[in-house]
């Protein structure tokens, strides 16, 4: 078991805003549970009574298809949180999740997790903040997506240039929107190679003059009296030109 | 000097020489310049098509100012006055545009080209056209190839335009003349390049072009099909002002218009 429960805490998403002292009241309400590989965590459909703080190990975020097979959508890591979501908007679980490997997990029930949220303003305060925050940055992502959409479409990539994307930290929900950021930026850079790529391939014409057929047309015209005199009476004409 | 003489020419046929000439020409006196058109191409002339100069009521011609039997005056035409049928040359009412035909009668052809004609009448000439016209610019459309009627052109003139089509064949042709001129030290040479396929970037054939002769390629204009279709019924630039073709036309004017 992980010896600094609170430290845990702090780094995952959903706590991060809370003070040690509503951590600790957090911390004291959970229970740890653990998991043995492939064991179910939730179930897709379940009613939704607790919620979970990974603490160690991962878990595959799972949901059928048509066919009843299953489909990963996501994968979970250390200091993230499963099923708060369907916690607040008391809806039956959207997925499953499955421990991967060994996992260990602090179970918060929705009673104590309500409980919380009733007696400790500053828990509620904290947990409001981090939802805040993530919907900030979501928003600041996507009105970067946006304005980048807009520059593509009219063949402008120099944002790219001005550009580097943070590259993704664990896969929390804001760094969801974070990886839509950078996924589009490297979808943008694919585009702009292919555009260049194709630019290339146009085919260039060459250009070749016959210096040596060149020189004898220039002689046969040059070489005559009539050119002689012509010459003589252009530069003539450009002197009385050049005098006004 | 008031009134420059600015020559287009091109070395072999099918260029678009002479919708060049009459377009560039149009665009200039829409700049509010006074302008002329000599069409000095006597062999085969046909820019006064363009200006919906009708042949039957051509008057006197080039050939008689050549051969003494008319005055400039008499030739000149204002192609303001009377600019013909089309929506494009309607543009040109009130613009001091004018119009110095060639004779397009097989006698007179023949009799220019039996005794040739004579530098100094010719440049006489054409400085009596500024004159009498009080002009800013006279172009000059010119014979393809590099005959004696177009040497002397070449070597009166104060600006020349080689118009070129991006093959070999008008590279090889136009390096001459390049030459050419460069030998009668005309002050400034500047390269158009016409019905260049779209699929090819123009950029590069510009700067291609530029490294063979070192010389400044004023535009690249793209091989169009509405331009074929218009043929010479209309003024092209001024009918369709925001055609590709037309917008890079209008670059060279500028040349022009800077050409010291």
């Amino acid at each position: 078991m992980s010896g600094d429960i609170l430290k845990q805490l702090r780094e995952t998403d959903f706590f991060k805003e809370l003070s040690d002292d509503a951590l600790q009241a957090v911390a004291a309400e959970g229970t740890v549970r653990r998991y043995a590989e492939g064991e179910s965590v939730m179930r897709k459909g379940d009613a939704a009574d607790s919620f979970f703080v990974i603490l160690d190990g991962n878990l595959k975020i799972v949901t059928q298809d048509a066919k009843g097979d299953e489909i990963i959508i996501n994968k979970v890591q250390p200091g993230e949180t499963v099923g708060e979501m369907s916690l607040i908007d008391q809806r039956p679980r959207s997925a499953g999740a499955v421990a991967l490997e060994e996992v260990e997990a602090l179970e918060l029930s929705k009673d104590v997790f309500l409980e919380l949220l009733t007696e400790r303003t500053d828990v509620t305060l904290g947990i409001l903040k981090g939802y805040s925050n993530r919907l900030r940055f979501s928003t600041t992502y996507i009105e970067k997506v946006i304005d980048w959409s807009q520059k593509t479409a009219e063949g402008d990539y120099s944002f790219l240039e001005n550009t580097q994307p943070m590259l993704n930290r664990a896969g929390s929900d804001d760094d969801k929107a974070a990886q839509l950021l950078s996924a589009f930026y490297s979808m943008v850079r694919k585009v702009k190679a292919r555009e260049e790529g194709l630019k290339q391939e146009l085919e260039r014409l060459t250009f070749e003059i016959d210096q040596e057929r060149r020189k004898r047309e220039f002689e046969e015209i040059t070489g005559t009296e009539f050119y002689a005199q012509l010459k003589a009476q252009a530069k003539a004409l450009r002197e009385r030109r050049a005098q006004g | 000097m008031k009134g420059k003489i600015v020559s287009i020419h091109s070395f072999r046929g099918g260029t678009g020489k002479s919708n060049v000439t009459a377009n560039l020409a149009a665009q200039v006196a829409m700049t509010g310049k006074r302008v002329g058109v000599v069409d000095t191409d006597i062999q085969s002339p046909g820019i006064h098509v363009l200006f919906g100069l009708d042949e039957n009521k051509m008057g006197k011609t080039m050939n008689d100012f050549l051969h003494g039997k008319a005055t400039i005056r008499e030739i000149g035409f204002s192609v303001g006055d009377h600019p013909g049928e089309g929506e494009g040359r309607a543009k040109l009412v009130g613009s001091n545009l004018f119009l110095f035909p060639s004779s397009i009668k097989g006698g007179e052809i023949s009799q220019i080209l039996r005794e040739g004609i004579d530098f100094n009448l010719l440049n006489e000439g054409l400085q009596t056209t500024i004159t009498e016209f009080d002009l800013d610019y006279l172009f000059i459309d010119t014979h393809p190839g590099l005959n004696e009627e177009t040497l002397l052109s070449i070597a009166t003139s104060d600006v020349l335009i080689i118009i070129l089509r991006p093959d070999n064949q008008d590279l090889q042709g136009t390096s001459v003349t390049v030459d050419i001129a460069r030998s009668l030290d005309v002050p400034n040479l500047f390269l158009l390049v016409n019905k260049a396929l779209p699929k090819y970037d123009f950029s590069v054939i510009k700067k291609d072009i530029e490294a063979q002769f070192e010389a400044t390629v004023t535009g690249v204009l793209p091989l169009s099909f509405d331009m074929a279709e218009n043929a010479s019924k209309d003024l092209f630039s001024l009918r369709y002002p925001d055609h590709e073709w037309s917008k890079s036309l209008r670059g060279v004017v500028d040349f022009v218009l800077a050409a010291k």
